[in-house]
């Protein structure tokens, strides 16, 4: 308040260099209006959309706000509200990634989450439903296997192995016992 | 009123999503008066994404994905209140249908359309199957129809449905990327959209509620370009009016001539989001669900 005539009627903005502040009149708050890049918030104590950090140190060692990292496994300017605005935790992972960093495949895919090709990133388990134990959908996160039933094979659990028959009977393959000497194989 | 809240003149204005607050710009015409935008709403601590207007009570809706929180505030004197808090995750879009007095929203972590009153009661899930990046909404009240798109790069669509959540379609599916901004252009009975991943602005027409489909010269011309960094889009007379995440600009297009007529840079250089017009007049409508 300039009109009162005394020494503190201007008191200095209690925001970072740069920014400039408002008095919101019926609250007498003081508010920041144009917060240095990445952050926002009354005090620019918080990251913008799109950044993580702690800019004023408020609940631990001064962070500054960087660009969400995560794994270039989200759309930065397609999707909003990709991480977490303090801890950073990724939370609009694509290309079928998961994980605090979109650094893993999601829950029934599997591949390496960092290729650079999204192609390349996380295909689908597509496991074999009468070739797998508990009729799975989960795979093994690097090789990509699914957990097959007895004597039954392939990474998806699809096929029987050699000798062996009847994959329909969702309790594994069983042994053909074909006479070898009618038999071709 | 509260003092942070400035009221918004009459005539028409466009009003559009900064981060930690809402901004309001006079249009003089077609034209933006870029000397006269100030902000119609300071909200420092949230995120705001999509905003919607309510030309009969005068009202602006927006979704906050920090809140996260749908709330409301009218034009003229603040009556700043949250109308949705619980069961949101990442409320992305927002649309009003001022005829039956309905809010609808799309929410891209719950994967749902949902709809309530403008207060926020009588609130029920519309769908929860086959979505995936849901994110902008609009309405035709006219026909008492909804279209929303999901920019899911497995496969991006845009749909449509009754407001009552009946006859599900998929409108389009094909030559699509990121199809981001929405808009219906009631004096045409046009959806139009922006696709950030592929073609730039394209439409379908509404022909008496039935028969869809894009146009072939349209996405012929569209592939020789590139595609536009468009967040949101707002239609508005003859011109598309939309924000720019390359340039952080509000952007007025004519739709007639496809050319870009006027850049609007907001003093504070930050991310825009959602962009609307408040219109003076109100279309006059009826539909089904206004009973």
């Amino acid at each position: 308040d300039a009109t009162r005539g005394t020494s503190g009627d201007c008191q200095p903005c209690p925001c970072p260099s740069g920014a400039t502040c408002a008095v919101v009149l019926t609250t007498r708050e003081v508010v920041c209006t144009n917060c240095p890049t990445g952050t926002t918030g009354k005090r620019c104590e918080l990251c913008d959309d799109g950044f993580f950090g702690d800019p004023l140190g408020q609940s631990g060692p001064v962070r500054a706000c960087r660009a969400c990292k995560c794994s270039d496994n989200i759309d930065p300017n397609a999707a909003v509200g990709n991480c977490n605005r303090e801890t950073g935790e990724c939370l609009k992972c694509i290309y079928n990634t998961d994980g605090f960093f979109c650094d893993r495949c999601k829950e029934g895919f599997y591949g390496n989450a960092l290729a650079t090709n999204p192609a390349d990133k996380c295909k689908p388990c597509s496991c074999s439903l009468a070739g797998t134990v508990g009729r799975q959908t989960s795979c093994s996160q690097v090789t990509g296997q699914c957990q097959c039933l007895p004597n039954v094979a392939e990474r998806d659990c699809s096929t029987c192995q050699p000798g062996f028959f009847n994959l329909q009977s969702g309790n594994g393959c069983e042994r053909c016992n074909c006479n070898p000497i009618g038999s071709t194989n | 009123p509260r003092p942070d809240v400035h009221p918004v003149a009459p005539g028409t204005h466009l009003l559009f999503a900064q981060s930690g607050k809402i901004e309001q710009v006079p249009l003089d015409g077609y034209n933006i008066k870029k000397e006269e935008a100030k902000p119609l709403l300071h909200i420092p601590d949230r995120v705001v994404i999509a905003v919607a207007y309510d030309c009969v009570e005068k009202k602006v809706y927006w979704t906050d994905i920090t809140g996260p929180a749908i709330s409301r505030a009218s034009l003229s004197g603040g009556d700043v209140s949250h109308v949705v808090t619980t069961d949101l995750q990442s409320p992305e879009g927002i649309a009003v249908d001022h005829v039956a007095r309905l809010l609808f929203w799309t929410d891209s972590m719950r994967d749902t359309v949902e709809v309530s009153k403008l207060d926020g009661s009588q609130r029920q899930v519309l769908f929860d199957t086959d979505l995936v990046n849901p994110r902008a909404i609009v309405t035709n009240p006219a026909y008492g129809r909804l279209y929303w798109a999901d920019w899911n790069r497995d496969g991006p669509k845009i749909e449509m449905s009754n407001m009552d959540g009946t006859e599900r379609v998929v409108l389009v599916k094909d030559d699509l990327g990121l199809p981001n901004g929405l808009t219906f252009d009631p004096d045409n009975q046009q959806l139009c959209w922006a696709d950030a991943g592929k073609t730039p602005l394209a439409s379908v027409r509404d022909s008496q509620g039935g028969v869809y489909g894009s146009s072939p010269q349209a996405e012929e011309a569209d592939r020789r370009r590139d595609p536009v960094p468009v967040r949101a889009l707002i239609s508005f007379g003859r011109n598309l009016y939309y924000t720019d995440w390359r340039r952080e600009a509000v952007v007025a297009v004519d739709r007639q001539s496809e050319k870009e007529t006027e850049e609007f840079l907001p003093q504070k250089r930050s991310r825009l989001y959602g962009i609307t017009a408040t219109s003076t007049q109100c279309p006059q409508a009826y539909n089904y669900c206004s009973d």
